[in-house]
């Protein structure tokens, strides 16, 4: 994986950001702020995952075309009627508020895309792992179980092709019974592992106490400075938002809170809050460009 | 020295075995520190006894008797206690494993006895030094390789730091490197910790040495309790099968003492265990030069016979910018014979097979089978009479609910069916599921499936793995009687032992090459490390003495006397 | 009676006073506030199962057991080498069948939530686990005491109705609030019928798979069940 400065944070710090960064697209619609979502998870977005993000942000390109044109025509409310589709009016306003939920949409699976990089599985169970002891258990079982059955069902399948039971033919059927047997008995031989397994448990104390959950993470002073520099920009943000200065509404009619004066406060505290970890990456990235030169 | 553990009277019953008894009027006692072998042949009642000592895993079923730990009632024992202060590490060594990192692993025990943050860390770290494990601390559980996971399930149990440690067999699934490295770890736990060890073992060449005691199980019954030298000599005063479970240096001393009176059984300070010992005892049996060096050669009728299996030149890779596996594999196989290849863990010796059987399409050189190159097979064809693997784990052939049915899987042919079944000896096992079998006889029904494909060439991956001598020898059985019937048979092993006593050719692999290809005397006669224990023992005196037997005939031959 | 059951305890908060609060000050609040409100209307729902799991203490081998059936469901994604034809939703809800509703819906839950470590997770993961789960739980449930007969054409005509009409647009859900341009019938209408092809092609698959793999898993299941005295669903006659 990719080194990432904001990844190297506590798992606490990563979860509260995402958890602050996506609450707050789907709640404020206001253009302004929309447009510095896609902006800040779209620059995270690639620096995480190189040009093969570039990939992922064209497929979205078509859909947010779709999801914005299709709006007008379940939502006919609004005053500029554009023209009319089987006798319904197509109105500007619906049009806007289309591009204002297309943008939502786009964000939201943006800043998916980079918790799924940032937060990976150990890191989730590590959050979790002493409220919910058990399923964080089941997790990690899962996820130490996924590659074995994967590197098992290879095994069953070149075994019975050494001896003339592969997925030699073409037809539907053959392919399905072949992939049924696969699976079958690598159920089988799994489940009657599975006794090991559970003896494992039982014999290294499984059951004996409260579990208490082990980690490799560990909050740093840099982690609560972190945590707070992030709490305090979301309370602005939070702040600003009751105080109504990021309400904006399409239909019927256009009304959108300017972002001028003391509304520039808050506009600004939310750009710093999602830009942070973009600007941690670059910072990095400088930081040992520098450092290289200097060796 | 205190009792560790004292076991009175320890008798067992599985629920379902018809008041069989699987362990009999067991009583011992085991000693603080004491490094204990357990051995015995599949079945004997080795587990069950070891089970009986970690109450976690103690199998329900009738008993009576009284086992004390630490002088008061094991039951007694707090949950807390038991899992901590008794550490048991399983045999397999892949589901064994729980969670997904090594450092989760490593605390998992830990994790469950609810020890406080600090104390995990400490302990964890210490663990990761201790064993070594601190460069693949945060890798993935699957990266690692079998030698690692074993140590990672053992690190794991010893970061609870228990009294003592009890072990099943647990290098049956390694490769002989990987499990001398793992026994050495747990003997070096033994002398610097103090931790009491209880091992039980097929490999008794790298334990039974070191162990202050051994313990012989036979049905249930603890047989023969002592020293390792005179749990060999009562074996062999018994003439009991376990005997050729024995390390080589003891098999050889006492089969060159078989003929004599029984007097000459009664110098078992003598005994050699370890190969040093061996050779110290050949070289004072014969102060002067043996005057035979070498077993006269039985050479057959060299009479060149058709060539079953050639590769000519082939390269393999599994990914376009993967290394190459294999980097010219050129190989001659004839018609009726067992050709071995050895050779270390990852070399590629599989994927050779995988390239003869037609899974691994090689991007160059040339593989005929019985003269027609693979490629013109049709699929059909080439698994239907010609070629047919048997794979390392016998399970992964397994698809249904009893062995018959599994049998009927591969031909509706009766005749076959049977015919198979009797030559792999499991006529009798044929309502059994599968699952319900012992490892040997899995194997032996992975076989017959195998088998009746009526393949001219088998090819066998790692067959002994994992199996214990008898199991071994009867495999073995199998084997000659295939090739009477004419079927070629290629299998790569890590077994020397095995390849020494049963192949006809041998070739060893390595850098994705087949390189010296000879017959096994001249093949490990002309090693010196890669060769079988009594070739060890034996070279300074004797030429191309390879097996156990042949040390023991050359022995007569010069009739060594001073013992 | 000292002490009423934890979950049991947690059910009742949620539903009697979790929810209805989520739903009021959803209200409150502007915007596409709905969404969120349904989100956290649907992990509320979680908690309860979660809880009950917790409380349950359960055994390492029915840990194992769970976790293995997860990996499982989630390999069947990919094992049978048809475009389309998935063995997910055919080995959860025959795990359900076997293991008893609250089984199944850990298992149907869990495989939604752990596979999209692997897929990648969104927006639509707490709708994934509750219909996921939801459906290994029905599998249980329907099967239980023998209401239905355990035989593959009835575990492939439940399978078809299971995906088409209540796994299927519980996972639609999640992206029926997201992208509503307003919550208006006409839209619900039109967004399950677009999601109506590909319900049914998962229906289809699932049928398939349960003609022809449902008896052998089961037979697998029943036999570990039996062998280790694993959980009990009913006894075989």
């Amino acid at each position: 994986m990719r080194q990432d400065a904001f990844s190297n944070y506590h798992p606490a710090v990563n979860f509260l950001f995402f958890v602050g960064a996506i609450v707050s697209c789907v709640m404020i619609q206001h253009p302004a702020y929309l447009l510095a979502g896609v902006i800040a998870s779209g620059i995270y977005y690639l620096l995480l995952n190189g040009r093969s993000g570039w990939k992922t942000i064209g497929a979205l390109v078509p859909l947010f075309l779709f999801l914005t044109v299709i709006n007008p025509l379940f939502n006919t409310s609004g005053v500029t009627v554009l023209f009319r589709v089987f006798g319904r009016p197509y109105t500007l306003e619906a049009l806007l508020y289309g591009v204002c939920v297309a943008s939502i949409f786009v964000v939201m699976m943006l800043w998916m895309g980079c918790y799924n990089k940032v937060l990976t599985g150990d890191k989730f169970t590590c959050l979790f792992g002493n409220l919910i002891p058990s399923v964080s258990l089941l997790l990690v079982m899962v996820f130490r179980m996924v590659p074995n059955l994967i590197r098992k069902t290879g095994q069953i399948g070149g075994a019975r092709r050494a001896i003339g039971k592969g997925a030699g033919g073409a037809s539907l059927k053959q392919k399905l019974t072949a992939g049924v047997t696969i699976l079958g008995t690598l159920t089988a031989w799994t489940l009657e592992g599975s006794v090991m397994t559970g003896d494992s448990m039982r014999a290294r104390g499984y059951g004996t106490a409260k579990r208490r959950s082990f980690t490799v993470y560990r909050m740093t002073a840099a982690d609560w400075g972190m945590l707070t520099v992030l709490l305090g920009l979301l309370g602005t943000v939070v702040g600003f938002a009751i105080g109504g200065s990021m309400t904006a509404t399409f239909v019927p009619q256009r009304s959108i809170a300017p972002v001028s004066g003391i509304n520039l406060l808050g506009f600004a505290a939310y750009c710093i809050y999602l830009l942070i970890p973009t600007v941690l990456h670059i910072q990095e990235a400088i930081w040992w460009n520098i450092s290289r030169y200097r060796i | 020295m205190v009792e560790h553990f004292k076991i009175q009277n320890l008798s067992f019953a599985y629920p379902t075995a018809n008041g069989k008894k699987a362990l009999s009027d067991v009583s011992l006692s085991i000693r603080k520190g004491e490094y204990v072998v357990l051995c015995g042949r599949s079945g004997s009642g080795k587990t069950t006894l070891l089970r009986h000592l970690k109450p976690e895993l103690t199998p329900h079923g009738k008993r009576s008797g009284k086992i004390y730990f630490d002088g008061i009632l094991l039951e007694t024992l707090s949950a807390h206690d038991q899992a901590a202060k008794i550490g048991y590490v399983l045999q397999d060594p892949d589901d064994q494993i729980v969670t997904d990192k090594v450092w989760h692993e490593l605390a998992f025990g830990l994790e469950s006895l609810g020890c406080a943050p600090q104390t995990m860390r400490a302990r964890v770290a210490e663990m990761a030094c201790y064993f070594g494990i601190q460069d693949w601390f945060h890798r993935n559980v699957t990266d690692l390789s079998g030698g690692q996971k074993q140590l990672l399930n053992l690190a794991s149990i010893m970061a609870m730091q228990p009294e003592v440690l009890i072990l099943d067999e647990p290098t049956g699934q390694l490769d002989p490197i990987a499990a001398a490295d793992f026994l050495n770890t747990v003997r070096k736990i033994n002398l610097e910790l103090g931790t009491t060890v209880i091992i039980s073992e097929h490999r008794l060449e790298d334990v039974f040495p070191y162990a202050d005691r051994a313990l012989v199980m036979d049905g249930g019954h603890v047989i023969a309790d002592g020293s390792p030298r005179s749990v060999g000599k009562l074996l062999y005063e018994q003439n009991h099968p376990m005997r050729s479970a024995m390390p080589t240096p003891v098999r050889v001393f006492y089969g060159t003492c078989k003929t004599e009176n029984t007097e000459g059984m009664n110098s078992t300070d003598n005994c050699p265990l370890t190969v040093r010992e061996g050779r110290n005892w050949l070289s004072a049996a014969f102060p002067a030069p043996p005057t035979i060096r070498e077993l006269p050669t039985v050479d057959t009728d060299e009479a060149p016979a058709q060539t079953a299996l050639s590769l000519k030149e082939v390269w393999f890779r599994y990914e376009k910018n993967a290394p190459d596996v294999l980097r010219g594999v050129n190989a001659l196989v004839p018609t009726g014979s067992l050709f071995a290849v050895v050779g270390g863990n990852g070399a590629g010796k599989s994927t050779a097979l995988k390239a003869v059987c037609g899974i691994c399409k090689p991007y160059r050189g040339k593989i005929k089978l019985f003269g027609k190159a693979i490629s013109q097979y049709k699929s059909a064809e080439l698994f239907h009479g010609c070629v047919a693997m048997l794979p390392q784990d016998p399970k992964s052939l397994f698809v249904k609910k009893t062995v018959a049915e599994e049998l009927s899987e591969m031909t509706g042919d009766k005749e076959l069916q049977a015919q198979i079944a009797a030559l792999c000896r499991i006529t009798e096992l044929s309502d059994s599921h599968p699952y319900d079998l012992s490892g040997g006889e899995q194997q032996r029904v992975a076989l017959a499936k195998v088998l009746l494909t009526e393949p001219r060439l088998l090819l066998l991956d790692e067959p002994t793995k994992g199996m214990d001598s008898s199991f071994k020898e009867s495999f073995a059985d199998i084997l000659t009687q295939l090739k009477a019937r004419g079927v070629t048979v290629v299998m790569v092993s890590h077994d020397v032992e095995f390849c020494a006593l049963h192949a006809d050719l041998v070739g060893m692999f390595f850098d994705g090459q087949i390189l010296t290809v000879d017959t096994p005397k001249r093949f490990f006669g002309s090693n010196c490390f890669y060769t079988t224990a009594a070739n060890r023992m034996s070279r300074h005196l004797f030429q191309n003495a390879v097996t156990t037997e042949d040390v023991i005939e050359l022995y007569k031959l010069n009739e060594g006397v001073i013992r | 009676m000292k002490k009423i059951k934890k979950s049991t305890l947690a059910m009742l908060v949620t539903c009697l006073v979790l929810i209805p609060l989520t739903l009021y000050l959803g209200t409150f609040l502007s915007g596409r506030s709905y969404y969120i409100t349904a989100t956290l209307f649907i992990i509320e729902l979680l908690i309860p199962f979660l809880m009950a799991f917790e409380g349950r203490k359960p055994q390492a081998r029915e840990l194992v057991l769970i976790a293995i059936m997860c990996a499982i469901a989630i390999v069947g994604r990919v094992a049978i080498p048809i475009p389309h034809v998935k063995a997910t939703f055919a080995i959860i809800f025959i795990s359900g069948i076997a293991f008893g509703p609250e089984t199944g819906f850990m298992i149907g839950a869990v495989t939604a939530f752990a596979s999209n470590f692997f897929y990648g997770q969104g927006a639509f993961t707490p709708w994934q686990m509750m219909a996921y789960g939801a459906g290994g739980m029905l599998a249980g449930f329907l099967f239980k005491k023998k209401r239905l007969p355990r035989n593959p054409p009835v575990m492939a005509i439940f399978g078809f109705f299971a995906v088409l009409l209540w796994v299927g647009p519980l996972l639609d859900c999640s992206g029926l609030f997201l992208m509503a341009p307003t919550v208006s019938f006409s839209w619900i209408v039109s967004y399950f019928a677009a999601g109506f092809p590909i319900n049914l092609s998962q229906a289809i698959s699932t049928v398939v798979i349960m003609l022809v793999f449902g008896k052998p898993l089961l037979d697998i299941l029943d036999r570990i069940r039996r062998k280790y005295g694993m959980q009990e669903n009913e006894p075989e006659v």
